[in-house]
């Protein structure tokens, strides 16, 4: 078809005149439209094309791509004009003030005392042990009996403890987490890995002493778990709860459901081991209590001491909440003052 | 317990200076909590002598001393008048800088040169104030360090003793543990001394009734001696010690006491009655004086020491006023006893009466060492005073062998704690201990444990002795070996109330931690705006305070009283919430403990912005809340509906929150009176929830519907009801009126004159959704048509037309 070539030339010449005559978005997209879209002349064109004679389609087929595409690039070059045109129109008539506040509801905070017990459960929980709650209003017998605490021992002087009314006269605030312990054992066969978080009680109130704080405890007991694991799994607890490089101390100590026992220090977080007020010049900070349970404990609920082994350890979280915001007063914790509560 | 160094140097020569002792014993369990020079400060203050004194020639009110420190002349200006020529003084001389933090200056001090100072006892902080200088003996030599001359030179060591360590309450017992850990020998001093004629079984008759509770009774007899002070530096130890000194007497008694750990008590012989001494409990109930001037009720069982009339003391706990030693005693009888450890307790913890003597003995004190400490109180009073002594000792139950026998296997030690141990490293750490050791078969040991060795009763107690003796930080750190543990319910609740936490925080909620405890007398006067009956609360028997004497029955008084401290505090907007739980009677199990939520909330919506004006949050800030939060912990949206059950909240606007037809909770506006009490103006929104029953509500997504590829259409229906009809019910009986009903919200409430009183227009919009095909116009007719019938003729509803 004589013609077509001459058709292609005029749609470009009415093409590139149209897209440099539009002065707006919609006028330029109106041309695009008109001339090479997908219903544009261009592509009718190329619609019509298979009714030409097989020798001037290749030709016409070429022809017709290379004006749309060259009419496309015009385009979007156009567009882009356009649009940075509009832009510059627009500055500084509706450009947002992006440092104004947002429109949101602050979020609140969580207690320094709950973050850290989420903290220390969440390494534990890392290192392969599982969640046990047990009740704060607790009988005697597990508080202490069970625990290897024999009435009238000396050892129950270590923890002054809260009694609570009751018709058998047997319940007390529980005095530490390691009941816990017990009531675990008492229904489970080893192995045993459970990490124990509450609150605790104590008949004692100072600057460092309040009657309620909150512990975690821990217990594994297996074949062959041994006092060097409990290094072990001590030491990998502190490098991720204190950061590395942070020598521990094992201490030998007392309690009466373990032994061997240990009390365990960091190198103190405030002076680095120089000595200062935080670490009674000393050096290092005792952050919790350790051990190997004691065979009498598994007396009580049944475990054969030949059979099995376990580490216990314990530790109080004020202290470790303490010892990371530098908080010297215990009391703070319990004030719920909002300007302290919003630093966490 | 404070030890001093010098002392502890007289049990043991060890080559260990005070801060390696204080090193050595707190990584050997005996943690030694502090460790300090006494003489801390002293060292360039020397004693002098005053050779000549005269005033100062321009001011009246000081004084020119020329002094010497037995080399060198100093000429000194000094304010104190309280000092003559001879004085022996405390010279601080140039470049010294005193405990308080003086630095000595040669200075000119109204034209005359002083080259130091001579010191108070205040600013040498050896007390607390000082009328003038300190004037030292007469007997002083000039020229020594006055550390020296007030015997000051020695180290305080203070020792913290864990319960199983009653051992360790004395300065041998210390010196055994310096041993354990060195391998240095421990040498008891000298207690021989010149005995008299007179035999003691003719001064006293002792007899024990009671050997169960009482398996030794040692005693020594003074025949003469006259009650006087005790040398200065007897009264000087037992003072640093923390001991009163009283007489020379009784300070050896606490001397004793002190270095052996053995409590003694000394009777006058001639108030004894019947010179004689029996040891048994009564079997009835009586009244005792007691030395401290206490009445004291002493009941069956509670051992005594009873002369040929009555009670003279309660054993290992306290002596008597009519036999103790006085001004004018002669006659001495020196108990030195071994009492049941389980029954001094028992007796001290009754009579709430706790001495030097019954921390020991509760503790147990070595058997063994009765008679070794009543013949050293013998020496002891004969070296400071001019005693006549009685021949013999009576030594009740002093035949037997305290010690036992406990076995040991090498290899339970190794398994124990993770590192072998070889039977010559053991042999090597007992024999420190001076534990004697028996292998009757290979590889089973019996060691022989010492009498005062309380603790030590088990094989693991050995184990223990070999672990720490050979330092644990010589033990491996390995890593637990186990299979990984199951994942526990509580491993569940800990994560959705970690994610409810979570929740709050994000919705500006900010976490409280109260007290489980609280003020039982508020819990009364609050009683009937609680609607609590304080009966039912769960009472301590014991309070450490007025405000801490019931466990608490709900979160609300607590987050009332934070929200209160924080608006007075000028924070207006407060949103807090609590995890807690909640205690009281029940009559079941006799109590009962839940773990609750509690949520509060008063003040702005949002805060004070530049985009609109403040609005206050209310009731619907609250419940929405607390749907997002059941929703976002899994149990859904509840059911809220009004209540008259909470007396603490506003009547009208109180509801419980249903999951399930279960309330698991109320909702609501406090109640004015309540406001009020807590100085809290305005409104306050408050909900708490229990967080078992909502777990249990708790639905884990299941098998998932298909997706519809059909349009859903949109009807929108506006109706004025009476006001009392509740919109919840409308919308869930709407969402009942056909299956194709996939929603009805709610999009406008009005209530105002246009409509009249007691009426309300409701907005309605309700989202229609078949699955399977497109609905026709018919379809969405007829629906509709259930709907408005529902409106008239369930809710008395009246269509708006325009």
């Amino acid at each position: 078809m004589p013609g077509t070539s001459e058709q292609i030339a005029r749609l470009r010449e009415e093409g590139l005149a149209a897209l440099a005559a539009a002065c707006t978005e919609s006028e330029l997209l109106a041309a695009k439209g008109r001339f090479f879209g997908k219903k544009g002349a261009v592509s009718e064109i190329l619609k019509g094309i298979a009714s030409l004679p097989a020798e001037e389609r290749k030709a016409v087929g070429a022809e017709a791509n290379r004006v749309r595409a060259e009419l496309e690039a015009v385009f979007d070059s156009r567009l882009a004009g356009i649009r940075e045109g509009e832009r510059l129109a627009r500055e500084g008539r509706d450009r947002l003030d992006v440092t104004l506040p947002g429109r949101a509801l602050p979020p609140g905070h969580r207690h320094p005392i709950s973050r850290t017990m989420s903290d220390i459960i969440a390494v534990f929980r890392r290192l392969g042990f599982s969640v046990q709650g047990g009740p704060d209003v607790e009988k005697d017998y597990y508080n202490f009996e069970a625990l290897n605490f024999p009435p009238e021992h000396p050892a129950r002087d270590m923890q002054d403890t809260f009694y609570v009314e009751s018709r058998d006269g047997d319940l007390v605030l529980r005095t530490h987490t390691s009941p816990i312990q017990i009531r675990t054992m008492e229904k489970t066969r080893p192995p045993v890995r459970i990490i124990a978080p509450g609150a605790v009680y104590r008949s004692d109130s100072d600057i460092t002493h309040s009657p309620m704080f909150h512990q975690v405890e821990g217990l594994a007991v297996d074949r062959d778990i041994t006092f060097a694991d409990l290094k072990g799994l001590l030491t990998e607890f502190c490098r991720m709860t204190f950061g590395p490089g942070k020598p521990l101390r094992f201490r030998p100590s007392y309690f009466p459901f373990t032994e061997p026992s240990a009390e365990v220090d960091i190198r103190c977080v405030i002076c680095g081991g120089s000595g200062c007020r935080v670490c009674k010049d000393t050096g290092w900070l005792e952050i919790l209590g350790a051990g190997m349970v004691d065979p009498a404990v598994f007396g009580f609920v049944g475990y054969d001491p030949e059979e099995y082994t376990g580490f216990a350890f314990g530790m109080g979280v004020e202290r470790i909440a303490m010892l990371r915001h530098g908080i010297s007063d215990i009391r703070l914790f319990f004030e719920n003052d909002i300007r302290f509560l919003s630093q966490f | 317990m404070k030890i001093l160094y010098r002392w502890l140097k007289e049990f043991i020569d060890t080559r260990l200076p005070p801060r390696q002792i204080q090193e050595a014993l707190t990584m050997a369990g005996v943690e030694v909590s502090s460790c300090r020079f006494l003489g801390e400060g002293l060292d360039a203050v020397v004693t002098a002598r005053i050779l000549e004194m005269r005033p100062h020639p321009n001011a009246e009110r000081l004084s020119l001393c020329r002094v010497t420190d037995g080399t060198s002349e100093y000429g000194i200006v000094c304010g104190a008048r309280n000092m003559n020529a001879g004085d022996a003084v405390a010279l601080a001389r140039v470049g010294a800088k005193l405990p308080n933090g003086v630095e000595i200056r040669k200075a000119k001090i109204r034209g005359q040169t002083s080259e130091g100072m001579l010191c108070s006892e205040q600013e040498l902080k050896l007390a607390e104030e000082s009328a003038g200088i300190m004037i030292l003996g007469p007997e002083t030599l000039p020229g020594k360090p006055l550390a020296d001359a007030l015997g000051l030179s020695d180290w305080l060591l203070e020792v913290e003793i864990t319960p199983n360590r009653g051992d360790c309450l004395s300065v041998l017992g210390v010196a055994r543990e310096v041993a354990s850990i060195t391998g240095e020998k421990v040498v008891l001093p000298d207690a021989s001394f010149p005995e008299g004629e007179e035999g003691i079984g003719s001064l006293v008759r002792i007899d024990v009734s009671d050997p169960a509770l009482c398996p030794r009774y040692s005693a020594r007899v003074v025949t003469a001696v006259t009650v006087a002070p005790s040398p200065d530096w007897m009264q000087q130890r037992l003072s640093l010690c923390g001991i009163r000194p009283i007489s020379n007497v009784v300070d050896v008694t606490n001397y004793l006491l002190l270095e052996t750990g053995q409590p003694m008590h000394a009777f006058d012989l001639d108030r004894l009655r019947g010179r004689r001494i029996d040891v048994r409990a009564p079997r009835e109930a009586m009244t005792f004086a007691t030395l401290d001037g206490a009445e004291r009720r002493i009941e069956p069982g509670m051992l005594l020491i009873w002369d040929g009339e009555g009670p003279v003391a309660v054993a290992g706990v306290m002596g008597g006023r009519d036999s103790e030693v006085i001004g004018g005693t002669t006659r001495v009888l020196f108990e030195s006893a071994h009492f049941a450890p389980a029954s001094i307790r028992k007796t001290s913890r009754r009579l709430g009466l706790s001495s030097e003597s019954s921390y020991r003995f509760e503790r147990g004190v070595d058997p063994a060492g009765t008679l070794y400490a009543a013949d050293r109180a013998v020496a002891l009073l004969s070296r400071i005073a001019t005693v006549r002594t009685a021949a013999g000792s009576i030594d009740a139950g002093g035949g037997s062998s305290f010690s036992r026998s406990v076995p040991f296997r090498p290899a339970r030690a190794g398994r124990v704690v993770g590192r072998a141990y070889t039977a010559e490293e053991c042999r090597e750490i007992f024999g420190r201990l001076s534990f004697p050791v028996a292998e009757p078969e290979p590889g089973e040991w019996e060691v022989t444990v010492p009498p005062y060795r309380f603790d030590i009763e088990r094989e693991i107690d050995l184990v223990e002795e070999v672990a720490r003796l050979s330092g644990y930080e010589g033990i491996p750190a390995t890593y637990p070996v186990s299979k990984a543990p199951e994942f526990s319910e509580d491993d569940r609740f800990a994560d959705r109330l970690e994610q409810a936490c979570e929740f709050l925080r994000g919705h500006g909620f900010t976490q409280a931690v109260n007290f489980s405890f609280v003020s039982g007398r508020n819990l009364e006067k609050l009683a009937q705006f609680l609607g609590y009956d304080p009966e039912d609360a769960l009472r301590l028997r014991n309070p450490i305070s007025e405000d801490t004497t019931v466990m608490r029955p709900h979160l609300l008084t607590g987050l009332l009283r934070n929200m209160s401290d924080n608006v007075r505090r000028f924070v207006e907007d407060v949103r807090l919430f609590e995890a807690g739980n909640a205690y009281g009677k029940s009559y079941a199990d006799g109590h009962y403990q839940e773990p609750r939520l509690g949520l509060i909330l008063r003040g702005r919506r949002l805060p004070s912005g530049w985009s609109g004006g403040p609005v206050q949050a209310d009731f619907y800030d609250l419940k929405g809340t607390v749907d997002a939060l059941l929703s976002h912990i899994g149990a859904g949206p509840p059911h809220v509906v009004p209540t008259r059950a909470r007396p603490f909240l506003s009547e009208g606007k109180a509801a419980d929150i249903l999951l399930h037809g279960e309330s698991v909770g109320w909702l609501g506006a406090v109640r004015r009176e309540l406001l009020a009490e807590y100085e809290l103006p305005g409104a306050v929104f408050y909900s708490e929830i229990r967080i078992q029953a909502v777990l249990a509500a708790r639905q884990e997504p299941g098998s998932y519907r298909p997706l519809t590829k059909f349009p859903p259409v949109f009807r929108d229906v506006a109706c004025v009801f009476p006001a009392a009809i509740p919109v919840g019910d409308v919308l869930s009986m709407v969402r009942e009126v056909a299956p194709e009903v996939e929603g009805a919200t709610v999009f406008d409430v009005y209530t105002g004159e246009k409509i009249g009183e007691g009426k309300k227009s409701v907005a309605i919009r309700v989202k229609l959704q078949p699955f399977d095909r497109t609905l026709t116009d018919s379809e969405v007719h007829s629906i509709h048509t259930k709907i408005v019938e529902l409106l008239e003729n369930r809710f008395g509803g009246k269509i708006r037309t325009s």
